[in-house]
C-alpha cells in the first residue's frame, strides 16, 4: 500500500515538474555547446509561472474552440499519461488497449489543436496546422507498427510489455530494443517539434510549424499549450526508457531520471550540430523512423514464428 | 404537408408493431419467425427476426424516424417554391418499410423483390430535384450500379438454389456448410452484389456522385443506413456459411484495407462538402468491413476470443457510423439550407452564425475521427484490439496482413483527422471568404433531432459496456457457433473497461481543468485582431483555405490523384482576370471505369448500323431470327 502510494506520488511529481526539466536541460545544453552559461535549467518553470499569471489576449475572430483546445490539450496529455509507465515503472491503469488510448488522447490533442489554430483565420497558423498535420499522419502508423509488433512478441497487450524485451528475449531482443528505441527517438524530434524537423527558436512564420500554430496564443492558454506539448514529449521519452531499462529492477526511478536526462542531452546536442531540414525534405527524415519500425516489425514476426527469440 | 405527416404515422405505427415483439429477444438463440404463404412461385416465406435482424431493426426504424422528422425543415423551402413532396414521402416510406424487409426475409426470391424495392425507392428519392440534369445523371449511374450488384446476389442466390432445391435461407445453409468451394465461389458473388451496396472499393463509384445529387435527410438515411444492408447480406451470407475459408478471410480483409484507405484519402482531397462525407462513408465501410474480417479470421483459426471482438467492432462501427454519418449529413443540410451551397472554400466563419450546427458537427467530426470520449473511439478501439490479439494467431502471413491492416487503420484515423480539421475549420471557423454566409441558425425542428443524435453518440461514448450488453453481444454470438457461448465473461470486456476508464479520466480532467480556467480568465481578455505578423490590413479571402491546408498531404500522395487544374494566370501591369480551380477525380473511375465504358460505347456503336429505320430490314431481321430458331430446335 506503501509503495503503491509511494508511486503515485512520483509518478505525480513527474508528470509535473520533468517535462519542464526536460526543457530545462535542452536549452542548458544548446548554451553549453554554444559557448553559453545560459539559464537555470529550471527557467521553463519560472516562464510557465509567469505566462499563468499574464492576462489574455485573444483573436476577435475566434470561437469556443480557441478557448477550449488548451484545456482539452492538457487534460489529453494527463490522460494519456495514466497509461503510460513514467517514473515509478508502471502505469497508473496497466490496461489493455494502452497503446491505442494513449495514440488517440494524443490525436484528440491534435485534432483540438490543429481546429484551434484554425479558428484565427489566420494564414500562417493554417500553414502551421496544414504541416503539423500532415506530419502526424505519417508518424502514427509507424509507431503503431513498432508497439503492436512488441506487444505480438510478448504477449502482453499493455505498455508493461516494452520491458519484456531486453531480459526475456536475450540478444535478440536487444537488436530489436535498438531499433525501437531509435524510432521512438525519432518521434520525439518529430511530436515535440524539435530539430531537424521544426526549429522551436526560429523568429521567422513562414518556416514554423508548432510555433506557428499558437501565434495568436497567449497568457494561461499558451502556458497549458506549451506544457502539454513538453509533457508529450516526456510521454515518447518515457516508452524509450521502458525499453532500455531492464525490468524489475528496484532502481527503475533513477534509471529512468538518468535516461531523461540523457535523452535531453542529445535532443540538445542534436539541435546544437545540425540545421532544420528544408520543408519539402521533412518527409524523408520521418519516413526513417518508418522504415526503423518496418525493421522492428519484420524482426518481432521471425522472432514470433521462426523460433529465434528464444 | 398532409402527405408528410402520413408518411410519419405510418413509420411509428410500423415502428411500434415491430418493437413490441423483439423486445422478447434477450438471447441469441430466440427468433421469431412468421410464415406467409404467397402464390406457389415463391413457395414458403418465411420472415424471421433473429438477433442480427433484431439489430438492423432497430439502427432503421430509429435512423428513419429521426431522417424524417429532419426531412421536415429541410423540405420546407422546397414546399414554399410550391414543390409537391408527398410522392417523396411515399418513396422515403416505402424505403424504410422494404429495408425492414430485407432484414428480416429468409426467402431468397422475396429478398431479391425487397432488395429491387429498396433501390427503387431509394432511387426515386435521390432524384427529387430532377430538374437538374445532373442530379438526374447521378440518379441513373447509381441505378444502373443497384442492377449490377442485383445481378451478383441473384447469381449467388440462383446457385444456392440450384444445388439445396428451394428458396429458403435455412436449406442453403445446409448446403454451403461442408462445402469449402462452393462456398467461396457464392460467397465471392455476394460479396460483390453486397459490396457494390455497401460501397467497398473498388465497386464505390455510385456513393461519391448520389450522395451529393440527394437532399440531405435521404442522403444521411441512405449513407447511415441503406448501405448498411450491404453489411447485412455479407453477415447474413456468414451465419449460413458459418466457418469460413481462409480464401475469404483474406480477401474481407483486405478489401477492407484498400476501402478504407482509398476512401479516406479522397474525403481528404474533396472540396465538396457532401462528396467528402459519401467518400468518408467508404472509408468507414473499409473500418467495419475490416472488424468482420478480423472476427472472420478468429473463426477461421478457432480463436474465440478474437472472432468475438472483431465481429464485435465491426457491428458496433455498423451503428457508430450510422449515428454520426446521419449527424454529419444533416448538418451538411443545414449549411445548404442557409447557404445554397456545398463547396467548402465559399464558406467560412459559420460558427459565429450557426452556433448550433457548429457544435453539432464538431461532435459528429470528433466521433467519426474515433477520438474519445465519443462513440467512434469504442468501436475502433474494439477492432484494433482484436486486430493485435489476432496477430500471435496463425502464421507470418497472418501477421504481416494483420499488420498492414493495423497500421493502414492508425494512418487511416490520423488522415480523418486531417480531413475533418479541414472541413471543420473551413466551414465553421476563421472569417467568411463570401458574400453567401448564413446569418441564422436553423430552425429547431432541423436541430432537435440532430441534438438526439448527438446525445447518442455521448451515450454510446461514455457507457459502452451496457450499450454493449444490450445491443452488440446477442448479434456477435449469433454470428459465433453456439458452443462456445461465454454468458458471463466476454472477451470484450478489458477493452471496454479500459474506454470507460479512459473516458471517466478524460472528462474529470476536462471539468478540472475548465474550473482552473475560468478562475484564471477573470483576469482581462482582450479582444484583438488576428496576428498577421506584422500586416495590418488582412482580408479575409487571405485565410487558408480547405485546399491549401491539404495540400502538403496531397502532393507527398501525388500518384494516387487525378488533379485537373484550371489556371488562367493574372498578367499584364494591372491585371484584371485570373481564376484558379482544382478538380480530383478519382482513379479507378478515371483509369478502370472510364475506359471500360469507352470500350463498351465502342463496341456498341458497331451495331448501330441495324437501326436504319427501314421497316423491310426489321422484317428481313425477324425472317433471319426465324430462320435460326427453326434449324436451331432441329438441330437440337
Amino acid at each position: 500500500m506503501m509503495r503503491l502510494l509511494f508511486n503515485i506520488l512520483i509518478d505525480i511529481f513527474a508528470i509535473l515538474f520533468l517535462p519542464f526539466l526536460m526543457a530545462g536541460i535542452i536549452k542548458k545544453t544548446k548554451s553549453f555547446w554554444s559557448g553559453r552559461k545560459g539559464a537555470s535549467i529550471f527557467q521553463p518553470l519560472y516562464d510557465f509561472i509567469k505566462l499563468i499569471k499574464k492576462h489574455l489576449v485573444i483573436s476577435k475572430t475566434t470561437t469556443a474552440v480557441f478557448s477550449l483546445a488548451p484545456i482539452i490539450s492538457i487534460a489529453g496529455v494527463f490522460t494519456a499519461s495514466l497509461f503510460v509507465p513514467l517514473i515509478s515503472g508502471s502505469a497508473f491503469w496497466n490496461l489493455p488497449g494502452g497503446l491505442i488510448v494513449f495514440a488517440y488522447m494524443l490525436g484528440l490533442v491534435k485534432f483540438f489543436s490543429l481546429i484551434g489554430a484554425m479558428d484565427t483565420g489566420s494564414s500562417f497558423e493554417g500553414m502551421g496546422a496544414s504541416r503539423e498535420a500532415c506530419f502526424t499522419t505519417i508518424v502514427e502508423p509507424a509507431f503503431f507498427i513498432i508497439i503492436a509488433s512488441i506487444m505480438a512478441l510478448s504477449g502482453i497487450y499493455s505498455f508493461e510489455s516494452l520491458s519484456k524485451l531486453v531480459l526475456a528475449s536475450g540478444s535478440y531482443g536487444i537488436l530489436i530494443a535498438i531499433f525501437a528505441a531509435l524510432a521512438l527517438f525519432l518521434m520525439v524530434l518529430i511530436e515535440g517539434c524539435r530539430v531537424p524537423v521544426d526549429d522551436p527558436a526560429t523568429h521567422l512564420e513562414l518556416t514554423m510549424i508548432h510555433e506557428v500554430m499558437i501565434l495568436d496564443n497567449s497568457g494561461h492558454d499558451l502556458a497549458l499549450i506549451t506544457w502539454a506539448s513538453s509533457i508529450k514529449m516526456l510521454l515518447i521519452s518515457s516508452l524509450i526508457a521502458k525499453i532500455i531499462i531492464p525490468d524489475g529492477t528496484i532502481l527503475y526511478p533513477l534509471y529512468y531520471l538518468i535516461t531523461i536526462f540523457i535523452i535531453s542531452m542529445i535532443i540538445g546536442t542534436v539541435e546544437s550540430s545540425m540545421a532544420r531540414i528544408r520543408m519539402s525534405r521533412i518527409f524523408e527524415f520521418i519516413f526513417i523512423m518508418s522504415s526503423l519500425a518496418l525493421i522492428v516489425l519484420s524482426l518481432c514476426g521471425v522472432g514470433m514464428f521462426e523460433g529465434l527469440g528464444g | 404537408m398532409t402527405g408528410y405527416f402520413i408518411g410519419i404515422i405510418i413509420l411509428l405505427i410500423s415502428a411500434v408493431l415491430v418493437f413490441l415483439p423483439i423486445l422478447g429477444i434477450t438471447t441469441a438463440d430466440a427468433n421469431i419467425v412468421k410464415t406467409l404463404e404467397f402464390s406457389p412461385a415463391f413457395g414458403q416465406v418465411n420472415f424471421a427476426i433473429d438477433p442480427l435482424s433484431k439489430f438492423f431493426i432497430l439502427i432503421i426504424l430509429i435512423m428513419g424516424i429521426i431522417s424524417i422528422i429532419y426531412a421536415k425543415g429541410y423540405l420546407k423551402p422546397y414546399i414554399d417554391k410550391g414543390k409537391g413532396i408527398n410522392s417523396h414521402i411515399l418513396f422515403f416510406v416505402t424505403l424504410v418499410l422494404s429495408m425492414l424487409a430485407v432484414v428480416t426475409c429468409q426467402n431468397a426470391f422475396m429478398f431479391l423483390i425487397c432488395w429491387e424495392i429498396m433501390s427503387l425507392s431509394s432511387f426515386f428519392l435521390v432524384i427529387f430535384e430532377n430538374e437538374n440534369k445532373e442530379i438526374l445523371k447521378a440518379g441513373i449511374q447509381y441505378l444502373v450500379f443497384m442492377h449490377i450488384s442485383m445481378l451478383f446476389i441473384m447469381a449467388a442466390f440462383i446457385i444456392l438454389s440450384i444445388k439445396s432445391g428451394s428458396y429458403d435461407f435455412q436449406s442453403f445453409a445446409a448446403v454451403l456448410q461442408n462445402n469449402p468451394e462452393l462456398s467461396n465461389i457464392v460467397f465471392l458473388l455476394a460479396f460483390i452484389g453486397f459490396g457494390i451496396k455497401a460501397g467497398f472499393v473498388p465497386f464505390h463509384n455510385w456513393l461519391p456522385s448520389a450522395h451529393p445529387a440527394a437532399p440531405s435527410h435521404v442522403s444521411a438515411l441512405m449513407s447511415g443506413v441503406m448501405i448498411k444492408t450491404g453489411i447485412y447480406g455479407i453477415l447474413r451470407m456468414l451465419t449460413l456459411i458459418q466457418t469460413p475459408t481462409k480464401l475469404m478471410c483474406y480477401m474481407v480483409l483486405i478489401i477492407s484495407a484498400i476501402t478504407f484507405l482509398y476512401g479516406i484519402l479522397y474525403a481528404v482531397s474533396q472540396n465538396d462538402i457532401k462528396k467528402m462525407l459519401a467518400y468518408s462513408s467508404i472509408e468507414n465501410i473499409g473500418i467495419i468491413g475490416a472488424g468482420i474480417g478480423i472476427g472472420m479470421i478468429g473463426l477461421y483459426y478457432n480463436n474465440f476470443a478474437v472472432a468475438f471482438i472483431g465481429f464485435a467492432g465491426g457491428i458496433l462501427h455498423t451503428l457508430n457510423h450510422s449515428i454520426f454519418k446521419e449527424l454529419l449529413f444533416f448538418t451538411a443540410g443545414n449549411i445548404y439550407t442557409k447557404t445554397h451551397t456545398r463547396k467548402m472554400e465559399l464558406l467560412g466563419g459559420l460558427a459565429k452564425s450557426m452556433p448550433k450546427s457548429a457544435g453539432l458537427f464538431l461532435i459528429g467530426a470528433a466521433a467519426i475521427c474515433g477520438l474519445p470520449p465519443f462513440n467512434g473511439f469504442v468501436s475502433e478501439i474494439l477492432i484494433y484490439y482484436g486486430m493485435l490479439k489476432g496477430l500471435a494467431i496463425g502464421n507470418f502471413f497472418n501477421f504481416i496482413i494483420l499488420m498492414f491492416v493495423f497500421s493502414g487503420l492508425a494512418f487511416v484515423g490520423t488522415m480523418a483527422i486531417l480531413c475533418f480539421t479541414k472541413a471543420y475549420s473551413t466551414i465553421f471557423l476563421g472569417a467568411s471568404r463570401n458574400e453567401i454566409s448564413a446569418r441564422e441558425e436553423c430552425s429547431p425542428s432541423m436541430i432537435v433531432p440532430m441534438t438526439v443524435l448527438s446525445v447518442f453518440i455521448l451515450i454510446i461514448g461514455i457507457f459502452p459496456e451496457s450499450i454493449f450488453k444490450n445491443i452488440i453481444m446477442q448479434p456477435v454470438l449469433s454470428l459465433i457457433d453456439i458452443e462456445h457461448h461465454i454468458k458471463v465473461f466476454h472477451p470484450a470486456e478489458p477493452v471496454l473497461m479500459t474506454v470507460s476508464v479512459c473516458t471517466t479520466a478524460l472528462l474529470v480532467l476536462l471539468l478540472i481543468f475548465l474550473l482552473l480556467k475560468s478562475k484564471l480568465a477573470k483576469g482581462k481578455i482582450t479582444l484583438q485582431n488576428t496576428w498577421g505578423c506584422g500586416y495590418n490590413r488582412p482580408n479575409n479571402r487571405m485565410q487558408y483555405t480547405g485546399s491549401s491546408y491539404v495540400s502538403p498531404f496531397l502532393s507527398m500522395l501525388k500518384p494516387l490523384f487525378k488533379k485537373i487544374f484550371d489556371i488562367k494566370k493574372p498578367k499584364n501591369l494591372f491585371p484584371n482576370e485570373g481564376h484558379f480551380s482544382l478538380k480530383i477525380e478519382d482513379i479507378e473511375e478515371a483509369y478502370i471505369l472510364h475506359p471500360v465504358l469507352k470500350f463498351d460505347e465502342w463496341f456498341l456503336s458497331k451495331f448501330e448500323k441495324l437501326q436504319n429505320g427501314n421497316l423491310q430490314t426489321y422484317i428481313k431481321y425477324g425472317l433471319i431470327f426465324l430462320a435460326f430458331a427453326i434449324i436451331g430446335s432441329v438441330l437440337l
